[in-house]
């Protein structure tokens, strides 16, 4: 084409090396412009579908979470009137505290008391209630004690130590169900099965169905979930609590470890470090680290921290020590793009004065880097808060049925707790837990999204 | 080649010739410095010896031997890459900042060896202040960018002594009356040239004896252009000026004397009117009549 128009060559040689004609021009010109926008609306086709593929998986994604996770929320509660039977809560009077008593003492018969009431059979109380709205209940107890889950019977024990004075009196209580009649009312299992494939029998079903119809068992918003910690012997009231203080204690120690290490070693790297192998091979190091699949890094933590520093196993402080290697060299790749991508007529400026090299990042380059920095460190926890293979080698994976007080106790954190939720043998009642707990998690990632975008736009300064 | 080199460096100029042709505005404010005044009853201000500058392996200035007299103004003209700029750089040692850079040979201000390991550089820095190509306001207020460099080096000690220190820079830079309303608004919302005065007038807040120019009015359009040469005139009555510049005109206007810097060497150094009339080079005619460059 173009030796063709050119109008240097020899005219005469070849037909096709002549000068061409105006008009010769213009149709080989209005040929190669279809060819041209023909390409364009390929290539533009083909972004727009990609665009939407990708848009289509996350639609996906997001609605299957959210149609399964949703109503996890709301869970099966029965609402019965318990009659606080003094003869079940035989225990003696709550301790008073003596005149001349220590404090331990009385601290140490407190608690005795509190076990005695602990010892109290709290199931009959809740048979005798179910036996009053199925008065056929009465006649089989261990029935009757399947339609309300077994860590229930410790919500009427804190009730009765919160308050003695109700012995003796009726109370209206709220319990969540056996997850299973959750499961059986929410339509998660198939109704058409026999009998030999249910996990409850036909008479708790046919229970729970009636109760359901009069209003006694009612979809309730779910506390447990946000209350407590995991269970496996009460399932219906297993919640995040734990997993969720545990993430929260990691991330306070990634916050106190990886970022103030991460910019330091960044803010130094960047703008103190002379150029030589040494910090060559650093950089290449640095990035590098940040690909390591992030399990090596449990490897390392179950190592130097368990094995030779000795700190406790499943503990928040080895997981946040953990994450905080793997997140150090996000929050210095990034915080060194930022510092780079500071103009360096800034620091010319300062040095130029007379600042000395500190004075010129601390008082110039600094405060125009913090919204990048801030991002980096942010994204970079957000990083560590959706991480869980590195946390598996450290003992977080164990089941724990408490919350952590503090960083040293066994906990378990988000993620894991999803892979454990979704590993639970009652499948149908714990996909909704499953995906209720991703919702949590989700919506904590994009809480810290948004704080990033927030500080960004706070500290952004313009010039 | 090394012959014409060492010329060179005898033909530091012996007198100062008329400033005529190509200066445009006498200098009313310099009346102490006539026309006829000998070089040598000048004081020198800075002078350097052998001057190589090396990036990495390779030499980019060959050996400059410069003297500096107190309260001229001297341009540097010549080709890119000739090293006129490296060479400006070297006079504060801004060249510290580029690691790569190493600087051979003496630089003395007043005396003083500026490259003596036992002189704080910030203190150099603030007797040799610069002005760079592009201007470089801090995105802070206009008020903030003047008071930044007199409270670094703690010259005012009162809150007022620095608001003065502010209005007296802004004064001496012509930027007073235009901002003098908006002195809280950022210093990066001011035109260009307003910018480039800003700039002058941060590099004088802090009392430097000698400002740097790295091309100041590359980045301006004419009017402001003029408006910086007006100031240096006026600026040269109490700093001494070195002004590099690519605008050859802008040489002959602003400069007392010039230099002349071609592939790392110091061609020719001699009185502005001089330089532009009668040069003694055949490579400095040929880059002042615009044969190459």
């Amino acid at each position: 084409m173009s030796t063709n128009s050119s109008t240097g060559s020899p005219a005469g040689a070849t037909s096709t090396a002549t000068t061409l004609s105006r008009e010769q021009v213009a149709t080989r010109v209005n040929a190669s412009l279809r060819r041209r926008h023909r390409q364009e609306i390929i290539f533009k086709g083909m972004g727009i579908g990609a665009t939407v593929v990708g848009l289509a998986f996350v639609a996906i994604l997001f609605i299957n979470i959210f149609s399964k996770g949703l109503p996890a929320f709301w869970q099966a509660s029965i609402t019965l009137d318990i009659y606080f039977d003094p003869e079940v809560i035989a225990i003696p009077e709550m301790p008073q505290r003596l005149s001349g008593e220590s404090g331990n003492d009385f601290r140490q018969r407190r608690v005795d008391w509190e076990n005695e009431v602990g010892l109290v059979n709290f199931n009959r109380l809740i048979q005798a209630a179910l036996a009053k709205v199925i008065p056929e209940a009465a006649g089989h107890p261990r029935d009757a004690a399947r339609m309300v889950t077994s860590g229930e019977r410790i919500a009427l024990r804190r009730l009765v130590i919160a308050d003695p004075s109700i012995i003796g009196q009726t109370r209206r209580v709220t319990l969540y169900t056996d997850a299973n009649i959750d499961v059986w009312l929410k339509g998660n299992i198939d109704r058409s099965l026999p009998d030999g494939q249910q996990m409850l029998n036909s008479r708790v079903r046919e229970w729970a169905d009636r109760l359901y119809e009069d209003g006694t068992i009612s979809l309730r918003f779910s506390t447990a979930l946000f209350q407590n910690p995991d269970s496996r012997s009460s399932l219906a009231s297993a919640g995040l609590r734990g997993a969720f203080m545990g993430s929260l204690y990691m991330m306070l120690i990634v916050l106190l470890v990886a970022v103030p290490l991460g910019v330091a070693s960044a803010i130094y790297l960047e703008e103190f470090a002379s150029r030589n192998r040494l910090t060559d091979l650093i950089e290449v190091n640095i990035n590098n680290l940040a690909a390591v699949p992030s399990i090596i890094f449990g490897l390392l933590g179950a190592a130097v921290f368990i094995n030779y520093f000795k700190l406790p196993f499943s503990a928040p402080i080895v997981g946040g020590l953990v994450l905080s290697l793997m997140t150090l060299p996000t929050v210095i790749i990034t915080t060194r793009a930022t510092l780079k991508a500071i103009p360096p007529s800034i620091r010319h400026a300062a040095l130029g004065i007379g600042a000395s090299r500190t004075q010129a990042v601390f008082h110039h380059v600094l405060p125009l880097a913090i919204p990048g920095i801030l991002t980096g460190a942010i994204i970079g926890m957000a990083q560590a808060l959706g991480e869980t293979a590195p946390l598996l080698l450290i003992g977080m994976n164990a089941f724990v049925a408490s919350v952590p007080s503090t960083p040293f106790d066994q906990s378990n954190a988000l993620p894991v707790q999803i892979y454990l939720w979704q590993g639970n043998e009652l499948r149908n009642f714990f996909e909704g837990r499953t995906s209720a707990a991703i919702i949590v998690l989700l919506a904590l990632m994009l809480s810290l999204n948004g704080l990033a975008i927030w500080l960004r736009k706070r500290f952004e300064t313009r010039w | 080649m090394n012959n014409e080199l060492d010329m060179s460096r005898t033909v530091a100029p012996a007198t100062e010739a008329s400033r005529g042709a190509g200066t445009a505005v006498p200098t009313p404010q310099a009346p102490t410095r006539s026309a006829v005044k000998p070089e040598s009853a000048a004081r020198v201000k800075m002078k350097t010896e052998n001057v190589k500058v090396y990036y990495g392996e390779a030499e980019a200035l060959h050996g400059i031997d410069m003297a500096i007299l107190e309260n001229e103004v001297i341009s540097f003209i010549g080709p890119s890459g000739c090293g006129k700029s490296t060479f400006l750089r070297c006079l504060n040692r801004m060249n510290d900042t580029i690691d790569t850079a190493r600087v051979t040979g003496t630089i003395t201000l007043d005396g003083q060896d500026i490259y003596d390991p036992s002189l704080d550089v910030v203190l150099l820095r603030a007797q040799v202040g610069m002005v760079f190509q592009k201007p470089n306001p801090f995105p802070k207020s206009i008020f903030e960018n003047i008071a930044y460099g007199p409270r670094l080096h703690g010259l005012a000690s009162r809150k007022a002594d620095l608001a003065d220190i502010v209005e007296s820079s802004l004064r001496r830079a012509g930027l007073w009356d235009e901002v003098k309303d908006r002195l809280h608004q950022p210093g990066t919302g001011l035109s260009g040239g307003q910018q480039q005065r800003l700039c002058i007038a941060r590099a004088i807040a802090v009392s430097p004896e000698v400002i740097l120019m790295d091309e100041p009015c590359s980045a301006l359009d004419p009017i402001a252009t003029s408006i910086i040469e007006e100031l240096i005139h006026e600026l040269k009555e109490n700093f001494t000026i070195v002004i590099v510049t690519h605008n050859m005109q802008q040489a002959a206007r602003v400069s007392d004397r010039t230099a002349f810097f071609h592939l790392g060497e110091l061609v020719e150094l001699a009185d502005t009117g001089q330089i532009f009339t009668n040069p003694t080079h055949k490579r400095t005619e040929d880059y002042i009549t615009g044969r190459y460059g």
